[in-house]
């Protein structure tokens, strides 16, 4: 057998990042099933499939104790799931879209300004504001949105976008933004104060179907929208001009991710205030395992950064019963120091890039 | 044919990087630009490529406009080399090659696909790096895979005798000698299969062994164009690069071959 057969056979047998997948996929699924079962009121995973698929309509019982379990599961764990899974699939994906477009694996959605520019929108609203039940979201996505097109707006010229620049730009206004929270909570009194804290923590126990229909289409449109565009932050790697050189539009594929991203972020900061370390630490665990191709990275993203926050939120709710920590103290207490021990584990940042 | 025609261009400063500069890129024919440092090598292949916006003249590819030219349709016919290309991620050769492939393929990369890549890794030496990291390889290695993925982004057109166009900025600056060797030679075939080279070359030898046609720039103005034989004498070498040369006839080939005679040993 010649060189180049070898080669190609050896390529067939290649399907790490689709087996990868597969398993994710799987281990999501059974693990969104356990985390509804868990709680206060344990419910076994074959009474919730049973639940489920009778609202679903496939099988009816006339059980009183289901019926009763039926509430807690469908009203009570069944969004608060959802909207992990929501969150945790965001962050991953656009922090591994991010760092595409900025050709910096350090790059993550708090790196841009958004999640600052959401925090800082949102604790004007906590300090300033009346009804905070609808201002709130409003806020921090109308802040995450403003504040990346102001760095967008601050490091593109002549129809050129400038990478070093845009995140030098992400720097001011992530500083800018911390003074802006930190003159608010100077003036706030005590209760915003702990309404501030809470929030900026990070925390989906707010989470209802309410809150699921409100942010789910804009989570959803940036996980959907964003791999159509893998092929193009895979070329985009090799720089601006070789992405030209190539056949890309890079003007029109950095701002659709841009927006996309925002889009996505916003609504995240908006339920939960700032999550931490999922949109950094999902993609660099997949790159180990799977290489950074975005064909493969981003739609295993959006499974591991589910499973992720999915896992974190069910630590949260039950590690200190019966209250709950923020949801952004548990994944930073993980990510942190995973991340330090990458640091540690490859002394240089270039080796595991 | 790309037509460049009176390109000037200026820096805001006022400085001039090229000055009424004029040439053909014939198919079939391989070009080599060269010239002291800062004489606008780099800054005429950009100009060609559409990066650098020329105040005074044209760049005309296939008789349009560079800069009114689709980019995808661009893409098709044109692959570019550039100087440095650089790649945070660790990519496997493979993954790199087939970034080439990334306006004709499929989203998943189909078999053909993979049979060009392999291809392209094959004719560049570089099929054992396949598997490689792309952040693990040496300078001259890594030029190699980025020559690779400019065949794979053109092999359509090459496989089918199709005028394509290849622009190379020092592609060989990491080379060892046999790999720069071999690297021209492979230009050349790919000349007789219709498409039009063009190389921003140091090694004035290697312009002289292989190239069809040697453009000299010197402070952004051409001091001459035309074959090795016309350009490669000894007064028009040494004014060009304010340095003495020498040339001699090659002893074993018909080209002639350019020797320092300065800061010579006594």
């Amino acid at each position: 057998m010649s060189l180049i057969q070898q080669k190609f056979r050896q390529h067939k047998a290649y399907r790490k990042p689709y087996l990868t997948f597969i398993v994710l996929l799987i281990g999501l699924i059974a693990f969104s099933i356990m985390a509804v079962g868990v709680g206060p009121v344990s419910i076994s995973s074959s009474e919730v499939i049973r639940i489920l698929a009778n609202k679903l309509g496939f099988i009816s019982f006339e059980d009183g104790e289901l019926a009763q379990y039926q509430a807690i599961v469908l009203s009570i764990r069944l969004p608060r799931v959802i909207i992990a899974i929501l969150i945790g699939a965001t962050l991953a994906v656009t922090g591994a879209a991010l760092q595409g477009l900025f050709r910096n694996p350090l790059a993550d959605p708090t790196l841009i300004g958004v999640s600052s520019g959401s925090a800082l929108a949102a604790a004007c609203v906590i300090v300033f504001g009346v009804n905070l039940g609808v201002l709130l979201p409003l806020a921090a996505f109308i802040g995450g949105l403003g504040a990346t097109y102001l760095v967008y707006l601050i490091s593109s010229k002549a129809g050129k976008t400038s990478v070093t620049t845009m995140l030098l730009a992400g720097i001011a206004i992530n500083a800018l933004a911390a003074a802006g929270i930190g003159y608010l909570i100077f003036n706030a009194d005590d209760n915003q104060i702990r309404d501030l804290t809470f929030w900026t923590l990070g925390s989906i126990s707010g989470a209802t179907w309410e809150v699921v229909y409100k942010s789910a289409p804009f989570l959803i449109i940036s996980c959907i929208g964003l791999p159509f565009f893998s092929k193009q932050m895979n070329v985009m790697l090799l720089g601006e001009n070789e992405a030209k050189y190539l056949g890309i539009d890079t003007e029109r594929v950095k701002k659709v991710i841009i927006f996309l991203s925002a889009l996505g972020i916003g609504a995240a900061v908006a339920v939960s205030g700032i999550i931490g370390f999922v949109g950094l630490v999902v993609p660099h665990l997949l790159r180990l395992i799977i290489g950074p191709d975005h064909r493969f990275l981003i739609p295993n993203s959006i499974l591991l950064g589910a499973l992720l926050l999915l896992a974190s939120d069910l630590f949260a709710r039950m590690a200190v019963i019966p209250a709950e920590l923020p949801i952004g103290i548990v994944t930073s207490t993980i990510g942190a120091p995973f991340f330090l021990w990458l640091l540690i584990r490859n002394k240089s940042l270039s080796n595991f890039l | 044919m790309i037509e460049v025609e009176n390109i000037s261009v200026s820096l805001s400063s006022g400085r001039k990087i090229l000055d009424e500069v004029s040439f053909n890129l014939k198919l079939g024919k391989l070009t080599a630009i060269i010239g002291k440092n800062g004489a606008g090598k780099s800054s005429i292949l950009k100009c060609i490529c559409g990066d650098v916006a020329y105040q005074k003249g044209m760049v005309r590819f296939e008789g349009e406009e560079i800069n009114e030219i689709d980019l995808k349709h661009l893409a098709t016919k044109r692959a570019v080399v550039s100087q440095k290309s650089s790649l945070e991620f660790s990519f496997t050769a493979r993954e790199v090659v087939n970034l080439g492939r990334s306006l004709s393929s499929s989203f998943i990369t189909s078999a053909k696909d993979e049979a060009i890549i392999l291809k392209c890794l094959e004719m560049v030496d570089g099929l054992s790096l396949i598997d490689q990291s792309y952040t693990t390889l040496s300078g001259g290695e890594k030029q190699r895979v980025h020559f690779a993925r400019a065949l794979a982004q053109i092999w359509d057109r090459i496989e089918n005798d199709k005028p394509a166009y290849l622009l190379l900025d020092e592609p060989l600056a990491s080379l060892d000698v046999a790999h720069q060797h071999e690297m021209m030679h492979i230009l050349q075939q790919l000349c007789k299969k219709n498409i039009a080279v063009m190389i921003v070359i140091h090694d004035l030898n290697l312009a002289a062994q292989y190239a069809d046609y040697v453009h000299i720039l010197k402070e952004g103005k051409t001091v001459i164009h035309g074959t090795p034989l016309e350009v490669f004498k000894e007064d028009i070498i040494t004014h060009a690069f304010d340095y003495p040369v020498s040339v001699i006839p090659h002893p074993k080939i018909q080209c002639p071959l350019i020797i320092s005679t300065s800061y010579m040993r006594a």
